[in-house]
């Protein structure tokens, strides 16, 4: 009997907690995105010049610069470009005809990246910020064979154009601009570069400098001044598409967008078009769409938007006397449209995505040379709202007079980025919760439901209750046929292992719970944890103006509801199932520095000190000494149980934890000397329990916080001293009411206590651990009773990995400079080392590779063993967690089949011995008589 | 950041008094055959005095270069997805001889050590340095469950155990009626005397074990009962 038991313990003890192969892939989800593509820097290229086929590359809202495989929507490979702060936030992407790398630019760095691999080949530094970067579509006879350079316009104090060798990144030639005037455009015609410049007038009006440049020597070959008049007040109504063309244009409309202005670069001559109205509503918007190549067809195609419909107008220009001419347009169109534009050969084509239909055209004449209706984008979306394309790429391939096939990718209202093929979806990719600001879990409200009628049946009259319970189970006898029906598929399917807890429809153990997520652009998500591959809902809240920001917190407080609410305040509620908005309005308050709120202590900072609030009364303040500023402020989370007050040690002895729920840790940064603080407050009376100060702190790197049940946790980057050593550090410090075993200390005789009145400080064990790289962000899992350990979940940015540390490696009690003895071993407790390494199994993400996370939300499941994690940021991961293993429920390791063999064995070896023994037994009685 | 910016300055000069460092990834088999098969995200971290840091992403020809490096000491780590490497330590210094160009060395480092500790040297240079790195091991994400495996359950001491005695249990009455007769005799002699044979022995006394009495606590009437059926007999 004992060996089994000790196996089991064994088993128990031996793997530290770890991803299982078995459960990876399944129980957890990841979306490796991009963020929202911007128009400009989306494009459908080849990666190598001999492959046929090709990839879709952009470089997002988010810096995030990738390449999206077509087919299926899978990411080829992705690197997180730096924005090096830059305000005004431009990036562009660009990809010359046949090469093998595309050239990005932002913050300040021109880069090139092989296009098949995403490895770097070279990059600049410039000295402004980027204002364009192009590709030189020419020879001049020196560049290498293959590699194509770039030309890149940056501003600053000292504004230049420069060329940059496509091979290996030197600077062929540099261009300094002379002059105030604020660099705006390149655009690179077969034999001249221009730098297009913005000149203030002194009546405030802007006009267009425009400097042309010798693309071989870097001289100034021509300048000249666009007489723009006085129609162009703010460079936002520039239009214009510089590029690569043969015949690169530029155009502007006046601030009432009553008139089109075109001029062909290079040309003085300006082409006037007055800007027809189609409706009742103001144009919106103007858009240019024209190809990209040096020896397409120089016809381009205007897109006008109003708040209800769009048109769009193809201008063609004569290359000989460079006059544009109106060929045609296409007709008014309600609800937003998206143009792309494609090039065969020299051909060129406008594809058009409507609400519902996709019509292609040439760039010569109207003709309709493919159309495809579009029932739906296949995206959820809000109740009652109309999905909309917001812009879009495409690639066509044209036999004869019709499209043969034709792929376009759609960036859609709701934020989803799909790709259609002949009209019909084949994926989406939910870029908008790249751009997730918070989170939370929330239970179905269908689950809700039931828990709600018994609710109702417990507190009426007792005939009331039976009535309402008769009637509850007629309605459920409703339910039994397609129960019955389902039932040899579930017993089959709960036999084979395949879906025995993610069956639709049945959550015993709350895995399938509602992660709600609130967008930048202030949408809300609805996710299901348990089919997190499609999205539930996704519906606008809050209705925010361009360049308007909200800070949503997101709670559910009630189950079944969703609680949104900018900055704090009351709040609006959701349905969690279907979205359903149940009361409230938005309002969408500006920023105000404010911090984390707990119960109903409320932080606020006030100049440079901390005020808590207890009941809208100033309760304390922390001033922090001259010359150090807060960081930041982590309570212990509302929702916190603990199972057990002491800790059972080895020779069954308590150590009684210090447990108070009014306790957060708070760091502050003294920049002068480095040096990096992190205090433990009793949030009720303000007092200081725990102080710890660390010298030599490296201040820019993140410090990290956390703090749960009875413990803290911190993170930083240390300079290399006598007290320290160089490198990354964990800190970890447990309170306890007494170090001594069995004691309660000062708090055992006392039955009440107010933390206002007696003084009551815990014993507190800290101990430090080197980590090989930065944590960027603390968590810990959380289960529903708090008996299952808990785990602390640390962001790693630098291995875009997100690790589950056991509290046990953690233990600040783990002996030092000794073995532990065997009572401390029974408890789990190992010998102190200075360095933890991460072992690769606490990876949750295992070989996938989650990129930017910013912060990760844990929430219990309804059974004990598990907690649900979602970590979100750039990309979304969510994963389910047993840190004390699946001790309330038969996980995937559980063997059906065996179970049964072995059952099956059982009874056939009975039957089989059984007549044997009573032969045995006949036959020894026999022999002895 | 702000030494990054002058090397666009520098660019179109000479590089006068800049420490490159340009650390590459060689073939090292077994754990790494091929090192473009790294995947793009591979990095490598310069991590200098507080405030001063940099990143170099892994290029085309397996290299990471940091340009125009400040005078400091600085922890290098590179991270990849499917490998660990060494950290290792790399100090930028004012060269000996009064040049204008700075030293670049380069050490190996341990965690947890003081900074002063250094490993094996991997090389010195005015002004420019370039040094291999190796992985020092592959990452392993997945644990394995102890399955179920049939020779490990077969070769358990338990089942042999079981398997041998249960040989002896169909193997014994064979053996016995293979046996010449004058052995059996003997045989059967030496099982009468023996402790373990016998009507009051403890063999029958195993055999005719009373369970439901002994659990109903009637400890030495089993043994009466026992004897009992021995009388019979």
């Amino acid at each position: 009997m004992l060996l089994p038991l000790l196996a089991a313990t064994t088993l128990f003890l031996a793997p530290a907690c770890a991803v299982f192969s078995d459960e990876a892939w399944n129980i957890d989800y990841h979306f490796a995105l991009l963020g929202a593509p911007k128009e400009d820097t989306s494009f459908f290229h080849r990666p190598n010049p001999s492959s046929k086929a090709s990839l879709i590359y952009t470089l997002s809202e988010e810096h995030a610069l990738g390449a999206v495989n077509p087919r299926d929507g899978s990411l080829v490979w992705r690197q997180l470009l730096a924005s090096g702060g830059d305000a005004h936030n431009a990036s562009f992407l660009r990809a010359g005809e046949g090469q093998d790398v595309v050239i990005s630019g932002i913050g300040s760095e021109v880069a090139a990246w092989s296009a098949a691999e995403g490895r770097l080949v070279w990059n600049v530094h410039t000295d402004g910020p980027l204002e364009d970067v192009e590709i030189l579509e020419l020879s001049d006879g020196k560049e290498t064979v293959g590699a194509k350079d770039a030309v890149a316009l940056s501003g600053g104090d000292r504004p230049m154009v420069q060329r940059i060798d496509g091979a290996s990144g030197a600077v062929k030639w540099q261009y300094s601009i002379d002059g105030s005037d604020a660099p705006f455009q390149l655009s690179a015609s077969s034999t001249e570069v221009f730098a297009i410049l913005l000149h203030k007038t002194i009546l405030g009006y802007v006009k267009l400098r425009v400097v042309a440049l010798d693309p071989v020597t870097g001289q100034k070959t021509d300048e000249y001044m666009l007489s723009s008049e006085n129609e162009l007040a703010t460079a936002d109504n520039i239009i214009s598409v510089g590029a690569n063309s043969a015949s690169p244009v530029i155009a502007w409309t006046d601030a009432a967008h009553t008139t089109l202005k075109v001029n062909v670069v290079g040309t003085k001559s300006i082409s006037s078009f007055s800007i027809e109205k189609h409706d009742e509503n103001a144009i919106e918007r103007v858009r240019m769409h024209a190809p990209y190549h040096i020896n397409s067809l120089s016809h381009f195609l205007v897109h006008y938007e109003t708040a209800t419909s769009h048109w769009a107008e193809v201008y063609h220009i004569n290359l000989k006397n460079s006059k544009v001419e109106k060929a045609y347009s296409l007709p008014r169109v309600a609800g937003r449209g998206a143009f792309s534009t494609s090039t065969a050969d020299a051909n060129v084509y406008f594809t058009r995505v409507t609400r519902d239909e996709l019509s292609t055209v040439s760039s010569a004449s109207h003709g309709i040379l493919g159309r495809w209706s579009l029932s739906s984008f296949g995206v959820a979306s809000g109740v009652g709202e109309q999905v909309e394309p917001v812009h879009a790429v495409s690639e066509v391939s044209v036999k004869g007079d019709t499209v043969s096939a034709i792929r376009t990718t759609v960036l859609l209202s709701t934020g989803d980025w799909v790709l259609l093929r002949d009209g019909k979806g084949i994926w989406n990719r939910p870029e908008m919760l790249a751009s997730t600001v918070a989170v939370t879990f929330a239970m179905p409200a269908d689950v809700v439901a039931l828990v709600q009628q018994l609710e109702v049946e417990a507190h009426g009259n007792p005939v009331a209750a039976y009535i309402h319970r008769v009637q509850r189970h007629i309605v459920d006898l409703q339910k039994l046929p397609s129960f019955l029906v389902s039932m040899p598929k579930k017993i089959v399917q709960g036999f084979l292992g395949t879906s025995a807890d993610d069956a639709a429809g049945s959550d015993m153990f709350g895995f399938r719970q509602i992660i709600a997520c609130a967008t930048r652009s202030g949408r809300l998500v609805a996710l299901d944890a348990g089919h997190p591959d499609r999205t539930l809902w996704n519906t606008d809240v809050a209705d925010l103006k361009p360049g308007q920001s909200w800070r949503p917190s997101l709670s559910s407080t009630k189950d079944g509801v969703i609680q949104v609410s900018s900055v704090a305040g009351t709040g609006v509620g959701y349905n969690a199932t279907d979205g359903q908005h149940l009361a409230g309005d938005l309002p969408i308050i500006p920023d105000e520095p404010d911090l984390l709120t707990s119960r109903a202590v409320r932080y606020t900072m006030r100049g440079n000190s901390l005020e808590a609030t207890y009941d809208w009364s100033p309760s304390w303040t922390f001033t922090p000494i001259h010359g150090e500023r807060i960081l930041n402020l982590v309570p212990r989370p509302v929702d916190d149980p603990v199972a057990s007050i002491g800790k059972v040690l080895g020779d069954r002895r308590v150590l009684y934890k210090y447990l108070d729920s009014n306790i957060a840790l708070l760091a502050t940064a003294h920049d002068a000397s480095s040096k990096a603080n992190f205090y433990v407050l009793n949030t009720i009376s303000g007092a200081i329990i725990y102080s710890n100060a660390h010298p030599d702190v490296d201040l820019t790197a993140p410090i990290s916080t956390i703090m749960s049940e009875n413990w803290f946790a911190y993170s930083f980057t240390s300079e290399a001293s006598d007290a320290t050593t160089k490198g990354h550090h964990l800190v970890i410090g447990e309170l306890f009411e007494s170090l001594i075993p069995d004691d309660r200390g000062a708090m055992g005789a006392s039955s009440n206590y107010s933390t206002l009145q007696t003084a009551s400080e815990p014993f507190t064990l800290t101990q430090t651990y080197q980590i090989p790289e930065l944590i960027s962000r603390l968590a810990v899992t959380r289960t529903r009773q708090g008996i299952t350990s808990r785990q602390l979940l640390a962001v790693l940015p630098a291995s875009n990995a997100l690790v589950g540390i056991p509290y046990g490696i953690l233990d600040p009690r783990r002996p030092v400079g000794r073995d532990a003895t065997k009572d401390e071993q029974a408890e789990g407790l190992m010998r102190y080392a200075p360095v933890l390494d991460f072992d690769p199994k606490w990876y949750l993400n295992h070989q996938r590779e989650v990129v930017g996370i910013k912060d990760v939300v844990t929430a219990p499941a309804l059974i004990e063993s598990t907690s649900l994690v979602f970590a979100y940021g750039l990309d979304v991961f969510g994963t389910r967690l047993s840190p004390s293993f699946s001790f309330d429920i038969l996980g995937r390791d559980f063997n059906k089949f065996q179970m049964l063999a072995t059952v099956a064995a059982l009874a056939v070896a009975t039957f089989v011995v059984a007549p044997l023994v009573m032969r045995k037994q006949v036959d020894q009685r026999w022999r002895f008589l | 950041m702000l030494v990054l910016k002058s090397l666009a300055v520098l660019a179109g000069t000479s590089l006068a008094s800049a420490a490159n460092l340009t650390v590459s990834v060689p073939s090292s088999p077994p754990l790494l055959l091929n090192p473009s098969s790294l995947a793009p995200s591979t990095h490598a971290v310069l991590i200098g005095p507080p405030g001063i840091q940099y990143e170099a992403p892994i290029r085309r020809d397996n290299t990471f270069t940091f340009p125009d490096l400040a005078e400091a000491s600085y922890l290098l780590t590179v991270h990849s997805r499917d490998h660990f490497f060494p950290p290792l330590r790399v100090d930028v210094t004012k060269s000996v001889d009064g040049t204008q160009q700075e030293t670049v060395q380069a050490w190996q480092t341990f965690r947890g050590n003081e900074w002063s500790n250094k490993g094996p040297f991997y090389g010195s240079g005015n002004g420019e340095l370039r040094i291999q790195i190796q992985p020092s091991s592959q990452k392993n994400f997945y644990q394995d469950r102890g399955g179920f495996n049939i020779i490990d359950f077969v070769k358990s001491p338990m089942i042999l155990m079981a398997l041998v005695s249960v040989a002896f249990i169909f193997g014994m009455p064979y053996i016995m009626d293979n046996m010449d007769p004058e052995m059996k005799e003997e045989f059967d002699d030496m099982q009468k005397k023996g402790p373990l044979s016998g009507s009051s022995g403890a063999a029958a006394q195993l055999q005719n074990f009373d369970i439901a009495g002994w659990l109903a606590g009637k400890g030495s009437s089993t043994e009466q009962g026992a004897g009992d059926t021995g009388k019979k007999r």
